[in-house]
């Protein structure tokens, strides 16, 4: 049976660790920002290229949260967590410290970029920090060597960056669903429930793929006493 | 010696690739009894400790355990900026403690092996023996019956390491099964028996001593 106590304590201890490395917190934020003030030239853009630097700043310390714990992670299923737990300690932390950072994001593009509709955009920023924990998960669960998933991390988001909303290849990724809604922030009347739609079916997708390779890799067989009770032997 | 046997090896086989790790290796461990588990390099000590521990799947045989098991791996599996208490917390978490209750019962381990307690060190500033002290004391936490050691005194100033010793033969009054991974023959006089896995496991199986 899941424990919400075990996962309280996991998202605390993940917590813990993140906000004692002041350097990877700095770049959460400089990331995202630098993607953006980089694109002010054109503000439709720049909004997009924000949402990209989320994506890349989120997904990446979900991404180590997972690899740098890999040796732990089995003792503490031999100590009593459930995989499940594991994971949903690490979204219970990530995923509100992404809202945060979408919040903040939101607010200063609104003042800045002046989109149509400024709900819209938070809304947009906050599902791409949503979406990219599963992201990072599904990465670091599925590859587990850093090299392997950081590459397939770069690579994704940055496809996702590279190609236009209309191409089929764009629709095939994970962010795909957050783009559209931070592009309709943009306009008055673009689409809004189809890509929250799809971007909850995804990510939902994603954490069910990091699920099933987290529990394969941590997984610890529960050997049982002899049948007959503590074997006697003289 | 008579009594029960908590931790129980039956043919166990183990291969990675074409590389014969483990074969049919057999293993008894009585509660009250330390076991040294010996062997070169590569003899497999480690994936046996593993197999015991359910983190490695053996090839075929079974492995019988009745009780907590307490695993202590060679390299402290430890988060790099969390401090010991956060992990006595965490660890002692997954079998229900409260927070107070692993760090009460933490602390009165860690200071058995003279553990800097008054430090809120993360364990990537801890030394390499007093990380794996608290690495030992995490694998001590929840009073396991079945100890698995491997190799736990790395890194170990001379006192501790004695201590060490020490704290095996407490270990065998309370009735604990416990077995360590050692290439200290010094020491094998304080153990109930030696378990010394061949290096090549077609030429032989477990020699008992």
């Amino acid at each position: 049976m899941i424990s919400f106590s075990r996962i309280g304590i996991m998202a605390e201890m993940h917590g813990r660790d993140l906000t004692r490395r002041h350097g990877a917190l700095a770049l959460l934020v400089a990331l995202p920002l630098s993607f953006y003030l980089a694109s002010m030239g054109s503000s439709d853009y720049a909004v997009s290229a924000a949402g990209t630097g989320m994506a890349f700043a989120v997904s990446g310390a979900t991404l180590f949260s997972i690899l740098s714990s890999h040796e732990v992670d089995q003792r503490l299923v031999l100590g009593g967590y459930r995989p499940l737990e594991l994971l949903l300690g690490r979204v219970m932390f990530l995923a509100p410290l992404g809202l945060v950072i979408a919040g903040g994001f939101a607010l200063l593009m609104s003042l800045v970029s002046h989109p149509d509709r400024p709900w819209v955009l938070f809304l947009g920023l906050a599902v791409v920090a949503l979406q990219s924990v599963p992201f990072g998960l599904a990465v670091g669960a599925a590859l587990p060597q850093e090299l392997e998933g950081t590459l397939v991390l770069i690579g994704v988001i940055g496809v996702q960056l590279a190609v236009s909303t209309r191409s089929n290849v764009a629709k095939a990724l994970p962010f795909y669903g957050p783009r559209r809604l931070i592009e309709s922030s943009l306009t008055p009347d673009g689409p809004i429930l189809g890509p929250l739609v799809q971007t909850a079916v995804y990510g939902l997708a994603l954490l069910v793929i990091a699920r099933v390779f987290v529990a394969q890799r941590v997984a610890v067989e529960r050997h049982q006493p002899s049948l007959t009770g503590a074997a006697e032997e003289v | 010696m008579s009594g029960p046997s908590p931790l129980v090896v039956s043919k166990v086989c183990k291969r990675y690739g074409r590389t014969t790790i483990l074969e049919d290796v057999d293993l008894c461990v009585r509660a009250g009894e330390v076991v040294a588990l010996t062997g070169e390099n590569g003899a497999g000590k480690s994936t046996l400790m593993r197999i015991c521990a359910g983190l490695t799947r053996a090839d075929a045989g079974r492995v019988t355990l009745e009780g907590r098991i307490g695993y202590c791996p060679q390299a402290p599996g430890l988060f790099q900026l969390l401090t010991a208490d956060d992990h006595l917390v965490m660890f002692g978490r997954g079998v229900g403690m409260s927070r107070a209750e692993s760090i009460a019962r933490g602390h009165a381990i860690l200071e058995e092996f003279d553990f800097p307690l008054h430090e809120r060190t993360v364990t990537r500033d801890l030394s390499g023996g007093t990380r794996q002290k608290l690495n030992l004391g995490l694998a001590l936490l929840t009073d396991p019956s079945v100890l698995l050691l491997d190799e736990p005194y790395q890194g170990f100033d001379r006192g501790t390491y004695v201590n060490f010793w020490d704290h095996c033969d407490r270990w065998r009054a309370q009735g604990k099964a416990v077995v360590v991974v050692t290439h200290m023959l010094a020491e094998l006089e304080r153990v109930d028996r030696v378990v010394e896995l061949p290096a090549h496991p077609s030429r032989t199986h477990g020699v008992l001593r």
